[in-house]
């Protein structure tokens, strides 16, 4: 009932498009995150589903229905802002029993529903407080509070962590991520920061510069990213991006830059012999024995693995992830592997799109 | 050498107090001495005998309460829709994205900018054409228009103090345009509010020479013009009743000030930054 589809959704500001014909289909009670760096557009499309913000073209369906000049008060929804947006005036009480009192719910039946939502959300002993009282969680969850008072179709929810600390923040992520499987609502969740989108999300929407890259679950937009920008954009630290060459060899693809040479498996049709970027994530190359060698420039130890930076022929630089036991020494000369099965092959240019034909790495199974 | 500094900056500071203090305390001595006190050499400080009947004959033998409810009127009607219309107006030029926004604010504040006599002759000569003259409607219109512009001013830079964010979650959770102005904006506004009605209140109670040109008939007189109309002519001025009758001018403001000095602050505080 309350699948939310975005058609060939489109904000123009001025001469600005912030929106690009925007295509998203989400379903019932699928947990979903806009992706990307600021000003990509995501922000704006969160506004457009809450109606705070009127497309400029397409059409926007929550459950069916055409929304798109619907004003905010009747799509049913509730959104958590960024700026948590307490009524500074109102007690925490008040603060969430005004949704229920905008929809005219008598006085005698607020209070309960009140009282059942500060209980989940620990908020009992301060219903009596105002906003500024109260530390910057606490004044997070009475803006949760607000949103899941009424029992809406969709939660909508603008980077909701980005203003906690990181401790706070990594224990609100899991609350929120405990919080959707119960309720089982469709949550439309805005961050920019990508830990966030790949630990809660059912599914992730890359959007970059109004532009929609990739709508796919964490794991693909991992394992398969659909172009350059996610392969570079997801990840921590970033996937090793390499100009080189192209080439079919007897029918096998193989990849080649200055001291490396790697073939790459199965490519896709637009694959073309010519320039092209190589992907490789930090944990996909093996140090100690191999064909590629280079001379280590930093080690960062984080304890339970080991980043190292090596430089390798052509002055490039290749970011890897090692396990703890294996500690180089910068200006160490060392061999590296890279594992081919995960190699990340793009067309050439900033937009180069993915080619390898499937996704390299199996699923993860289910205990 | 600190020492030194301090008592010369306390001295300094005490000085500038009682300059500032000192004809307000002249005029209440001045009005509880009887008349045969007043000229007296050398002038007694406190006053040797102590009277009220100044303040009795003001009110009971002139036209003293007339003019009182008069300025009460006049203050009062100025002050709500000054602050009626600048509240409306702040919000628009905040919230609604137009053609000519900012310009149109700089314009009302231009005309805040000219000298008010300049406006002083044709809003007399056009109010007399819509039959408003002696009345207290046209000083009204009159103290509007010069209140108006500053009032607008000052609550836009309020306005534009709180988040957008606060009216957009107001919206979400199921109120009207209108609904979420009066249950989010305004609570926040409140100080703003009070500070520009204040600032208008002072400004109609206190105003002269607007007064003075188009009001001349006793039963619209607002207690400035009234006063002085009253107590001095050409051969008399009648130093007591004047000086009891500034203190009963005074005491409103006073009250009023007492108890909103905090928010009136705040609001000037407001204006300076970003107004």
């Amino acid at each position: 009932m309350a699948e939310v589809v975005l058609s060939r959704v489109r904000r123009d500001f001025g001469a600005v498009t912030a929106v690009h014909d925007l295509n998203l289909a989400i379903a019932e009670g699928e947990f979903v995150s806009l992706l990307g760096p600021s000003g990509c557009g995501k922000t704006t499309t969160l506004r457009m589903l809450a109606g705070l913000e009127f497309p400029t073209g397409g059409e926007i369906r929550i459950g069916g229905r055409v929304v798109n000049d619907v004003p905010p008060a009747k799509r049913d929804i509730a959104m958590v802002f960024q700026s948590y947006a307490l009524y500074p005036h109102l007690s925490v009480a008040d603060n969430i029993a005004y949704p229920l009192k905008k929809r005219g719910v008598p006085r005698a039946e607020r209070r309960p529903k009140v009282e059942r939502t500060a209980e989940l959300l620990q908020l009992t002993p301060l219903l009596d407080r105002k906003p500024r009282q109260l530390s910057g969680g606490q004044q997070q969850r009475v803006a949760l509070g607000r949103a899941l008072v009424r029992d809406p179709k969709v939660f909508l929810l603008d980077e909701p962590l980005s203003n906690l600390d990181a401790k706070l923040r990594i224990h609100m992520r899991a609350e929120l991520v405990e919080l959707h499987q119960r309720l089982g609502r469709t949550m439309v969740y805005v961050t920019h920061d990508q830990l966030e989108a790949m630990t809660m999300s059912d599914r992730i929407a890359i959007i970059d510069q109004g532009r929609l890259q990739q709508f796919a679950p964490p794991q693909e937009v991992y394992h398969a990213p659909a172009n350059r920008f996610v392969a570079g954009f997801i990840g921590t630290p970033g996937m090793n991006l390499i100009e080189g060459t192209l080439s079919q060899e007897g029918g096998a693809w193989c990849f080649t830059a200055p001291g490396l040479r790697i073939a790459v498996g199965q490519l896709t049709d637009d694959a073309q012999a010519g320039p092209a970027t190589l992907g490789l994530r930090p944990e996909d190359v093996t140090v100690g024995a191999g064909p590629v060698s280079g001379i280590v420039r930093v080690v960062e130890q984080s304890g339970h693995e080991n980043i190292i930076i090596v430089e390798i022929a052509g002055n490039e630089r290749l970011t890897l992830r090692i396990p703890a036991s294996i500690l180089p020494r910068t200006g160490d000369t060392v061999a590296l592997a890279p594992d081919a099965t995960h190699a990340h092959v793009f067309a050439a240019g900033e937009a180069g799109q993915r080619l390898n034909t499937a996704t390299a790495r199996p699923r993860p199974q289910t205990l | 050498m600190r020492f030194v500094r301090r008592i010369f900056f306390n001295l300094a500071a005490w000085a500038v107090v009682l300059a500032v203090a000192f004809p307000l305390f002249w005029m209440i001595v001045t009005s509880v001495k009887p008349q045969f006190e007043l000229f007296r050499r050398p002038p007694t400080f406190l006053p040797d005998t102590f009277t009220l009947e100044h303040y009795a004959r003001l009110l009971i033998d002139t036209a003293f309460l007339v003019y009182f409810k008069n300025s009460v009127i006049l203050a009062t009607t100025t002050t709500v829709i000054v602050v009626a219309i600048a509240t409306l107006g702040a919000y628009s030029l905040v919230r609604f994205r137009y053609r000519g926004r900012e310009n149109l604010a700089f314009l009302v504040l231009f005309t805040y900018l000219l000298p008010s006599v300049v406006l002083l002759l044709p809003l007399y000569l056009m109010l007399v054409r819509v039959g408003l003259s002696n009345t207290i409607a046209s000083l009204v219109v009159a103290y509007t228009t010069f209140a108006l512009p500053y009032a607008l001013w000052l609550l836009r830079s309020f306005m534009a103090g709180i988040p957008e964010d606060l009216e957009s979650a107001a919206l979400v959770d199921g109120a009207s345009r209108l609904g979420a102005f009066w249950d989010v904006i305004l609570p926040q506004l409140l100080p703003g509010i009070i500070s520009t009605a204040l600032f208008t209140f002072i400004l109609s109670w206190n105003e002269y020479l607007y007064a003075l040109v188009l009001v001349n008939s006793d039963s619209a007189r607002p207690l400035t013009t009234g006063v002085v109309n009253m107590l001095v002519s050409a051969f008399n001025i009648e130093w007591s009743l004047l000086m009891a009758a500034s203190v009963m001018m005074s005491v409103p403001l006073i009250v009023v000030f007492a108890f909103l000095q905090s928010y009136l602050t705040r609001g000037f505080g407001a204006g300076a930054v970003k107004g």
